[in-house]
């Protein structure tokens, strides 16, 4: 994997991904261009259908898409192999699910341990790093508890505090409000905000202008293709 | 420190392996049945199998590896018409001085009769096996001798009244049974000149050659084995005695085979073709019986083998189950940036943990097996490293031979596809 300095965290061209449905073929996302700034805080918008997760799911290492080109941190994300992508996926990127995603057999701090297995970090710090995460989302009580025993907003705390506990240099949140009532999907956009203003870069999918509304800029998709693009004061202006 | 590191994560995922076990400890417990009942089995045959072995072939080795044995045929009236016919006058000392003389492999001889005689004692326990034989016999046969001394060729030559008793017999005859004493068979009496040492009283029957147990025993020299016996006739001393059994000792191991061609010839010279006789080789005996363990560890193998092929279909079940089951779980791993090879090390870290339970309780198992066929049979068993050791690494390769697919399964699965599923 070769690494250069460029200024963009992402930089994301033309890219296309296709699914062949017997002989036809299904277009879910057209000629996407998307740089990402260091820090940054993008939130991607869209109705059903119109290719918001694929795209995290391609930003985040998870599918490769069909053409295009595509930089994360100045590696070739096309060209890497499966292993560099695991790899790049376990050290510099944190995953937010709008399901939360946890395991359930295991504790909170199992469960935010559970992705250590996969990194190249020292064990000592290990235990420090997750305790941090754990204080950052405010969940020092619930250490010894299973997903079982937690509420919707505990649950997806637990999702952030895994995801940021290796200080990635990016976090993709899907939906991450999706599934809590408003109270909670506040508390959850604070948490958000904290990590943006501590220097994350944030990409997040939703369709909820009022969440939207916390990122820097937002990037509307229709039917795979970028429609429009609005910093977030504009757009809260609107 | 990579190597560490390496260590490491295999503990992790050993450590991984054991959690999900424990959160469904029923399904474990089921699906290593299999397992449990292969290795027992395995474990139990080959201790019994190894038992068996050893008893053979230390009865074999008893009758010395390095001995040839002629021994007589009881013959029919008819059988005994015919042969006499044909010269044969039945086996006697001269056979062995025959061998001696024409085979150079051969080193010494000996010669031995059981008979059939009453022994006039106080014994209460025992009833003895006397035999008459020739000086060289306890040394051909290893008897070792507690107080006193053997059989003697003086004894032999001047055809002396004297025995040498078993340790058994001593103890049986209480202060009658020390040397100087004497013993009355039928109507002779005999002055007791020795005392064999205690040995081990195993009787049996190695091919078609018994065991003696020399405890047990009153020996006499072969040259009065007329007075000591009840069908003998009372005319004192032979010059030529018949015997039941001809010990030939060749002068090393590895002549014995070469030296059996030429005794056959010489006997059947000596008998004129009469089939009166009998040449058994322990050696061969022995050949035959690792033959035979060889056979029979292959046919315990092949039944461990399929023993265990069955438990392992059955985790290879189970754990497709658990990665169908799992289906989500390993997207979330993919996703936190499990690579393909780690999902395969978890779920074969699972299916070998699982199988090398199995084979622990199984060894578990099989020891008590063990001690119930001891215990109930009076089976001999013997419990090896090997029978340790073969199949408890056989159920750790049957874990990574049956893990493998469901493992492999579980790393090609599509993540994106693995994470939405429910």
């Amino acid at each position: 994997m070769k690494q250069n300095n460029e200024p963009h965290l992402i930089a994301a061209l033309g890219i296309c991904k296709r699914f062949h449905v017997g002989s036809s073929t299904l277009k879910i996302l057209e000629n996407i261009d998307l740089r990402l700034h260091r820090g940054e805080f993008v939130a991607i918008m869209g109705p059903s259908g119109s290719g918001k997760t694929t795209l995290l799911h391609i930003l985040g290492c998870l599918e490769r898409p069909s053409s295009g080109s595509y930089r994360l941190n100045g590696v070739d994300i096309i060209a890497a192999s499966d292993d560099d992508l695991s790899h790049i996926r376990a050290n510099k990127i944190g995953f937010i699910f709008q399901t939360f995603n946890l395991l359930p057999g295991l504790t909170v701090y199992e469960n935010i341990e559970a992705p250590f297995l996969y990194r190249s970090c020292e064990h000592l710090q290990i235990k420090e790093k997750i305790m941090d995460s754990i204080a950052q989302v405010g969940l020092g009580e619930r250490v010894k508890h299973k997903p079982s025993e937690l509420s919707g907003g505990e649950m997806q705390r637990v999702a952030i505090a895994r995801a940021i506990c290796a200080d990635p240099l990016l976090v993709l949140a899907d939906e991450p409000t999706g599934n809590l009532d408003s109270g909670t999907g506040l508390e959850i956009l604070k948490i958000f905000k904290k990590l943006h203003a501590g220097g994350a870069a944030i990409v997040m999918v939703t369709h909820d202008r009022n969440v939207a509304s916390v990122a820097d800029r937002i990037i509307y998709l229709k039917d795979g293709r970028r429609v429009d693009e609005a910093s977030a004061s504009k757009q809260q202006a609107v | 420190m990579k190597h560490l590191r390496v260590n490491s994560r295999l503990f992790k995922f050993v450590q991984l392996a054991v959690k999900s076990l424990l959160q469904h400890k029923l399904r474990a417990a089921l699906s290593i049945l299999g397992v449990v009942c292969g290795v027992a089995a395995v474990f139990s045959m080959l201790s019994v199998g190894e038992g068996a072995k050893r008893e053979s072939l230390a009865q074999i080795e008893r009758l010395g590896t390095r001995n040839i044995y002629v021994k007589a045929v009881p013959l029919t009236e008819m059988q005994q018409a015919k042969f006499r016919a044909n010269l044969s006058r039945g086996l006697s000392l001269t056979d062995a001085h025959r061998i001696q003389k024409g085979c150079p492999d051969v080193q010494d001889a000996a010669g031995l009769r059981e008979l059939k005689a009453s022994v006039f004692s106080t014994m209460k326990e025992v009833t003895p096996l006397i035999a008459a034989c020739t000086p060289n016999y306890a040394t051909l046969m290893k008897i070792p001798i507690g107080s006193g001394r053997f059989i003697s060729d003086p004894d032999m030559q001047e055809s002396k009244l004297v025995c040498v008793i078993g340790h058994g017999v001593a103890g049986s005859m209480g202060a009658l049974g020390r040397i100087g004493n004497y013993l009355r068979i039928e109507d002779s009496l005999f002055k007791i000149v020795g005392v064999l040492q205690r040995l081990e009283s195993k009787v049996g029957k190695s091919g078609a050659i018994r065991l003696r147990n020399y405890n047990d025993m009153i020996f006499v020299p072969l040259a009065v084995a007329n007075l000591a016996s009840s069908t003998g006739t009372p005319y004192g001393a032979l010059a030529d005695p018949e015997v039941t059994e001809l010990i030939i000792a060749v002068n090393d191991e590895k002549q014995v085979l070469r030296a059996v061609p030429a005794v056959k010839r010489i006997m059947e010279i000596a008998h004129g073709g009469a089939e009166d006789y009998q040449i058994i080789v322990p050696q061969e005996l022995l050949n035959q019986s690792k033959k035979i363990q060889r056979t029979f560890n292959v046919v315990l193998g092949s039944i461990a083998f399929i023993s265990l092929i069955v438990g392992g279909i059955g985790i290879m079940n189970i754990m497709l189950a658990t990665v169908s089951e799992r289906t989500k779980e390993i997207g979330i791993r993919r996703a936190f940036g499990a690579t393909c090879t780690d999902i395969i090390l978890q779920f074969l870290a699972e299916s070998t943990l699982l199988t090398f339970t199995g084979g622990i309780i199984g060894i578990l198992i099989g020891f008590g097996g063990v001690w119930l066929i001891s215990a109930i049979a009076k089976w001999n068993t013997t419990v090896t490293m090997l029978a340790l050791v073969v199949p408890l690494l056989t159920s750790i390769v049957v874990g990574l031979f049956f893990g493998l697919y469901p493992a492999y399964t579980a790393a090609k699965m599509d993540p994106i596809a693995a994470l939405r599923s429910e």
